[in-house]
């Protein structure tokens, strides 16, 4: 039975202690992996922001040639891409994420440590991929939002878009492995007795981010991947000329573009809703409307992303649209503002630094806010487009937002993470001049906007009269720079020689609190049992509210290390690390590098080297694909066990793939120029293949039923046939393409042609890989390493086999049987 | 033999061999039900409605009894369906979308 959280023994080790380099690199510890995101992201950091500093250089004055032409275009699509892919989001998820997830719902760590430990070896691996063109080909210069037709090979031979074409599609695959973990994690994993409406609002507002992520990130990567075939397989996904339509681009890069935003601003918003409550010692107001104002905005954030498009002539009955999805988010986001003002109203204020930015990240952000109800406005939004007054508008609220979130939440969390305390005097003058300088550098791009200076533009004459005021955002650039100097330096002298922290030097309300600074690696010797919101606050003073603040003041409650009681932490068994992921992520860097440098050898011996390594952590640890027992932690999510909330997160985010693939079809498929169309498709040879299909899903539950009650003959029995139906369909769309091409009909014929590939050729290697998921479980069944205990296996592959199964019924229908039904 | 196969220590029912075969029998109807409708030139103009219909029970049947979102709760169902829902969003937006740009765009070439 789960019990209150007890003392541990006087001597922890730190989860920072043992392991040497070797222990780092193998680490699936929650807060290692926390702790190496916000290394790297530390140092892309400092990338991004000397960029920015090397593009208000530029700007200093008119027709300056600090910097060429090509230089500019490169630091600023360099620095969009660095900040957003490679330090806000790995701050927010990859290291707060990490690091406060387990710990807040009374966890030891997340749902699957070793994909937690691939997800970070994935950004780093993207964020090399991104830098790579600084050593050969150069780099990326198409902005953080690489429109089409601009990135096609024609208008930007080279390498560089290549580079930040596949360091995107590694890095989105490393963040949609992180939103697949937290939601599995805060479903699953939370302590007895926390309720969702008695979690942590960091933890509603990651788990909203979570799915937010699941299905905004897959039309970046269909939006990617087409580009990857323009630029390495000659298709002509985004060539006018060919049919094709650039706005395609727009609209994948937006689906994902605007709900990116909330994917930064709502672990923003979260963070805010902690550190108000501890330092205005009041609990968080309205604690159920922020929490459903969380999924509001989520929700409406993916129908919004049209108020980016407006100038390209979507016609009034979308732009309307969009524009009121697009002015309703001011609502639950304007819920949240006045619940934290009310929250600090009347509160018993500590202003401490964490506080500080925590109010001026309230006050910067409402600014953007406003600014961006404007952009809501179909007609106004056409006067400000590509002007200045929109790069002050999302600086606002990303800076102004989840900036200034992020820094409170170093100054809050510091020491619980690190065991030492940040210096509070630097970090006041670390505030000062944040302020100051952010506000200098960019209220004024309000106003030199609105009288026209277009953004990502090189330079400016004299006589436009925009001299001064760059030259004053050139000044709040270096102040801004100074402040971050201090940062960095006030993070050194900590980490240093900075104060010891205790476990709660905030008197804070959640469950981290309660362990010690630094955590050791099982964070809680027994999982708490949650008896409210801010569970931490009700273990140390009861329900009796400020009373019980003032006796804990006044030293008549006994603290937990007064009350202390040994605990045996040796029954506590953390997963073992593992090399795999490393190895994983290295195989897919090689796959990435031997692309884009035309050496295709090195992309098979990476693509061996990650199938692999997925086999290896398969079969890594001995109780694989047997159901997860833990006497101390019975799972919150209704006995479900952890993988098949995973497997199933991972096919919902598996529709909107497809939906974006499926819809570029439908739009294209009657738009080619030349070369044959949907007539082509033959009926009788794939409704075969669609019988074939639908029987190996009835093979494969065959299966798992014969598995599930220990028949081991009629298990290989019907994974063969699984397996071998597979096949067979793999033969028919092998036949089928074979086919096409002797007729005539290449990937790159046309518009049809290129879609219909794209779109069938992706099921069919879902298939493959589901027929070599199966196959090495019919090894496993045929050598005696699967059976009843195992079954878990077998219904994990099904579930993925039956959604590959009902994607093709909507192929089917879709591309086949519709062949008549002309597209949009 | 009993169709229903108890799993999961006895807290998650799944069907047996029975059910599974009458789904198996649905869908293979089914399916020659969609290839007639797009042979029969007769029944083209409901072709598109009739041909969802088909198709979403098809969806359905799989989802429901093959991966047994109608046995294991409304966490599971709540994972796929909103994604799912939001696909389906997205499909349609674009389709509209580039419907509107299709009719008000300057024919190619």
């Amino acid at each position: 039975m789960a019990a209150q959280p007890k003392p541990l023994p006087v001597h922890q080790p730190s989860y920072l202690e043992g392991g040497g380099i070797v222990g780092w690199l193998t680490t699936i510890d929650h807060k290692r992996v926390a702790v190496m995101y916000l290394a790297s992201a530390l140092f892309f950091m400092a990338f991004g922001g000397l960029e920015a500093m090397a593009i208000r250089v530029q700007l200093w004055h008119p027709d300056n040639h600090a910097l060429s032409a090509a230089t500019y275009n490169a630091f600023f699509t360099m620095h969009g891409t660095t900040m957003i892919f490679l330090v806000v989001m790995p701050l927010l998820l990859g290291f707060l994420g990490n690091f406060l997830i387990p710990l807040q719902i009374g966890a030891r760590d997340v749902a699957f440590p070793r994909l937690n430990a691939l997800s970070f070896w994935l950004a780093l691996v993207a964020g090399i991929l991104l830098h790579l063109g600084w050593i050969r080909g150069g780099l990326p210069d198409a902005g953080w939002f690489g429109y089409a037709n601009l990135t096609e090979r024609y208008f930007t031979p080279g390498l560089a878009i290549d580079w930040w074409v596949v360091g995107l599609l590694v890095s989105g695959t490393s963040t949609v492995l992180t939103g697949l973990n937290f939601l599995t994690t805060i479903i699953a994993m939370r302590a007895p007795g926390m309720t969702y409406m008695r979690m942590p609002m960091f933890i509603w507002s990651l788990l909203v981010t979570s799915i937010l992520i699941l299905i905004a990130f897959p039309a970046l990567t269909i939006g990617l991947i087409f580009l990857l075939f323009d630029r390495f397989f000659d298709t002509h996904f985004y060539v006018a000329s060919a049919g094709a339509t650039p706005i395609l681009w727009q609209h994948l890069f937006w689906l994902f573009g605007h709900p990116e935003v909330y994917i930064m601003a709502l672990p923003a918003f979260g963070i805010i809703s902690e550190v108000i409550p501890t330092f205005s010692r009041k609990p968080l107001f309205g604690y159920p409307m922020m929490a459903y104002s969380i999924c509001l905005i989520a929700f409406l954030s993916y129908g919004v992303w049209g108020h980016h498009m407006f100038a390209t002539g979507m016609g009034p009955v979308a732009d309307s649209a969009f524009a009121i999805t697009s002015m309703l988010i001011a609502i639950p986001t304007g819920v949240k503002v006045f619940s934290w003002i009310a929250t600090v109203w009347g509160g018993s204020l500590r202003m401490t630094t964490a506080f500080y930015f925590a109010l001026g990240m309230i006050l910067e952000f409402t600014i953007g806010g406003l600014s961006g109800i404007m952009h809501a406005s179909a007609p106004i939004d056409l006067q400000q487009t590509d002007s200045y007054f929109v790069v002050a508008h999302f600086h606002y609220v990303l800076f102004g937002g989840a900036m200034f979130a992020i820094l409170s939440a170093f100054y809050y969390w510091w020491p619980k993470i690190t065991g030492r305390m940040l210096g509070e005097r630097i970090g006041k003058w670390h505030f000062w001049l944040t302020v100051v300088g952010f506000n200098v550098t960019f209220f004024p791009m309000h106003i030199v906007g609105m009288w026209g200076m277009p953004r990502r533009t090189y330079t400016y004459g004299a006589d436009m009269g925009w001299t001064h005021l760059n030259q004053l955002e050139t000044v709040g650039a270096f102040i801004l720079g100074i402040a971050f100097l201090l940062f960095y330096i006030n993070i050194f002298k900590s980490l240093i020689g900075g104060e010891r922290a205790p476990a709660d030097p905030w008197d804070g309300r959640s469950l981290e609190w309660s362990t010690p600074s630094p955590p050791p690696a099982y964070n809680f010797a027994t999982i708490p049992q949650i008896r409210g919101r801010d569970a931490w606050w009700i273990l140390k003073y009861g329900r009796a509210g400020s009373r019980g603040v003032a006796a804990y003041m006044s030293g008549q409650t006994p603290t937990l290390s007064q009350a202390a009681q040994p605990v045996d932490v040796e029954h506590i068994h953390m997963p073992a690390p593992s090399i795999f992921p490393l190895v994983m992520s290295l195989g897919v860097g090689t796959m990435g590098l031997g692309l884009i440098i035309d050496w295709y050898r090195i992309v098979i011996i990476g693509a061996v080297v990650v199938v692999l390594s997925i086999i290896g952590m398969g079969f890594e640890y001995a109780d694989f694909g047997q159901e997860s027992h833990d006497p101390e932690h019975a799972p919150s999510s209704g006995g479900i066990d952890v993988r098949k909330i995973g497997i199933w997160s991972f096919i919902g985010s598996e529709c909107v793939f497809f939906a974006s693939l499926i819809s570029t079809f439908i739009v294209y498929k009657s738009r080619s120029v030349t070369g044959p169309g949907p007539e082509i498709l033959n009926i009788p040879l794939t409704s075969f293949s669609t019988f074939i299909l639908l029987m190996s899903s009835l093979l494969m539950v065959l299966a798992l039923a014969a598995t599930q009650r220990g028949d081991k003959r009629w298990e290989r029995i019907w994974l063969g046939g699984t397996v071998l139906f597979g096949l067979i369909f793999l033969c028919g769309q092998v036949y089928e393409f074979t086919s096409f091409m002797h007729e005539g009909m290449g990937l790159t014929t046309n518009l049809f042609s290129q879609s219909f590939f794209v779109l069938v050729g992706f099921h069919g290697a879902h298939v493959a890989i589901g027929v070599l998921w199966l196959s090495v479980l019919l090894v496993a069944a045929m050598t005696g390493n699967l059976g009843k205990s195992r079954a878990l296996s077998v219904e994990l592959a099904g579930l993925y086999w039956h959604f590959v199964d009902v994607v093709w019924i909507i192929i089917f229908t879709l591309v086949y049987l519709m062949q008549a039904v002309p597209g949009a | 033999m009993s169709d229903i196969a108890d799993t999961h220590g006895g807290q998650v029912h799944h069907p047996g061999a029975a059910t599974y075969l009458i789904i198996a029998a649905f869908l293979v109807v089914l399916t020659a039900m969609e290839i007639t409708v797009f042979y029969v030139h007769a029944l083209r103009p409901v072709l598109v409605p009739v041909l969802i219909v088909l198709a979403a029970a098809k969806f359905a049947l799989v989802a429901m009894f093959y991966m047994h979102l109608k046995y294991d709760g409304w966490l599971l169902t709540g994972v796929f369906v909103f994604p799912l829902m939001m696909a389906g969003i997205l499909l349609l937006a674009l389709i509209l979308l580039f419907a509107y740009l299709s009719n008000h765009m300057a024919p190619i070439g």
